[in-house]
């Protein structure tokens, strides 16, 4: 049976930064809790990686605050033991080795060095732990930031982008340890720009766009949460129920997706303006579509999302 | 925090960057020990190391020491902000005053031990190298040991000054800059600059006391570790 962890809750309230003009994060407040697998998604640029900088105190937040179980990066007891984190891909000397990396962390947060010999082999480094970091490829920069990351064995994982670089094998590997991190208990917070990688691996999603949070929620629920509508006139129907609120995407000749708007609003709107439904069912969308409509970014801007 | 200075430590001796100081040590060395054995003042003499006060004035060649620890704390902790090691630095620290505190630690510690280094180096090449010469090896074994050390501590301090990270660049570049205006706007001044003042503490000079000396190189590295202590705290890892 797998031992358990103690558990930590991540809150961010209000969180607002600003540099100069320029509103990176606004007004974000979500939870992350413990025991599931939480992903950070949001189009290049939408503020993701200064939030989670803000939560692990390396910047400031201009107004509102970003806590772990109630308190702040900087003021937990033993930080680096309490949450692991991967911001940078290539936070490493290139002329040090993966093991001295990992040793020179380890004397900073007391962790022993047998300790960073069983993560390295663990994340699969083992015969490479004495080359220079700097030959390394980036799917062994990645897996020797989660080594990292985990060293101190922390129940808090916040790890931004992580499957970067990583071959199907190393994916698979990554997706195993941290659904196995959360089922011990453990609270993960993953920011990816690989949807389907997330599809996989999250059970629940954060979505910002231009700092702003658009979606949270179990992803199970989210992608459950449309509704498919065939009409004689999907066009009009749709203007109608975008001006109450909702999201709509054409579907075919005759269809339309709905987001937004319950099953039994819609059809009362619908029956109100004398609309002929064909067809009012629950809509399953995938990561993807779902992204695409929350962020409003078109098909073309997919390989851009971070 | 004794783990932190350990770990500070392990940074500085796990990369090439001391062996190649230690190469430019080598170097300097070699440099006197040639001074040594070929050259000759103007008439042909050898007189420039005909005296304690000479051979110690060539030796005090060593306080090159103090420019290399410098560059030596420099490049350690640039380096640590250019390949971004400064996140898990101050992800294991947060408060960044403990993780700076540590890192001017061990690079006044590795300042100091290269310095040292290189003192010992360029005195025994002199020591070495005198025999080919008609004059003996006349620096007292109580001058050696207060170069070494005057070098540990110029190291120490060298290191200091220019070792708070990137948020002091603009003031490490002061104190580049600035010894040799101040100079030039007021001569009396020239006694206090960090050269001159690693100069007394080797012996070779007596413009201020001793203690008056490393009081002075002392601020020379802590008032600028001072501001680059408070910069760091505010400033986002971005």
């Amino acid at each position: 049976m797998a031992t358990t962890m103690p558990t930590y809750q991540l809150e961010v309230t209000h969180l607002t930064k600003s540099y100069g003009d320029a509103t990176v994060v606004d007004d974000l407040t979500f939870t992350v809790p413990p025991g599931r697998v939480t992903g950070f998604l949001g189009p290049n640029g939408s503020g993701k990686s200064t939030t989670l900088k803000i939560m692990l105190g390396l910047a400031s937040p201009t107004t509102g605050h970003a806590t772990i179980s109630g308190h702040r990066y900087k003021d937990l007891a033993n930080p680096a033991q309490t949450v692991g984190a991967i911001i940078e891909s290539d936070a490493f000397h290139p002329g040090r080795s993966g093991r001295n990396h990992l040793r020179i962390l380890a004397d900073a947060t007391g962790c022993s060095y047998t300790r960073v010999d069983e993560m390295l082999d663990e994340v699969g480094l083992g015969s490479a732990a004495n080359r220079r970091a700097g030959a390394y490829s980036l799917g062994m920069r990645q897996r020797l930031g989660l080594a990292a990351a985990m060293l101190g064995e922390p129940p808090v994982l916040i790890l931004d982008e992580p499957g970067n670089g990583l071959d199907p094998q190393g994916i698979h590997t990554l997706r195993d340890v941290l659904r196995g991190h959360a089922a011990r208990g453990g609270t993960v917070l993953v920011s990816s720009h690989l949807l389907a990688e997330v599809e996989h691996l999250a059970d629940d999603v954060i979505v910002i766009n231009d700092g702003r949070l658009v979606a949270h929620g179990a992803l199970a629920e989210l992608q459950n949460s449309a509704a498919l509508v065939r009409t004689t006139d999907p066009g009009l129907l749709a203007t109608q129920l975008e001006q109450a609120g909702a999201l709509t995407e054409s579907q075919g000749t005759d269809g339309l997706v709905v987001r937004g708007m319950s099953l039994t609003e819609i059809g009362e709107r619908a029956f109100a303006s004398g609309f002929v439904l064909h067809e009012l069912s629950s809509h399953a969308g995938s990561l993807e579509q779902l992204f695409l409509s929350w962020t409003g970014a078109t098909p073309d801007d997919r390989d851009h999302t971070s | 925090m004794k783990q932190l200075i350990r770990s500070e430590l392990r940074k500085l001796t796990t990369t090439n960057m001391p062996w190649a100081f230690l190469g430019a040590l080598f170097a300097i060395a070699a440099i006197n020990a040639f001074a040594v054995i070929a050259a000759t003042d103007f008439d042909g003499s050898k007189t420039f190391i005909s005296t304690e006060v000479d051979q110690q004035s060539l030796v005090a060649f060593a306080a090159n020491g103090f420019v290399l620890a410098s560059l030596f704390g420099a490049i350690a902790v640039a380096r640590e902000y250019g390949h971004h090691t400064v996140v898990p630095t101050f992800l294991a620290a947060p408060r960044r005053h403990r993780a700076v505190l540590a890192q001017v630690s061990a690079v006044a510690v590795g300042g100091a031990i290269l310095s040292m280094v290189g003192a010992g180096l360029t005195v025994s090449a002199v020591a070495i190298s005198l025999p080919t010469t008609e004059y003996g090896f006349l620096i007292s074994a109580g001058h050696v040991v207060q170069i070494v050390a005057a070098s540990a501590f110029a190291g120490a301090a060298g290191a200091v000054v220019r070792n708070v990270g990137g948020a002091v660049t603009g003031v490490v570049l002061m104190l580049i800059v600035a010894p040799p205006l101040i100079v030039q706007l007021a001569n009396s001044t020239a006694s206090w600059m960090p050269n001159s003042l690693a100069l007394v503490l080797a012996g070779v000079t007596t413009d201020v006391s001793g203690p008056a000396a490393v009081a002075a190189l002392s601020a020379w590295a802590l008032v600028p570790a001072g501001i680059g202590l408070v910069a760091v705290q505010r400033r986002d890892v971005i």
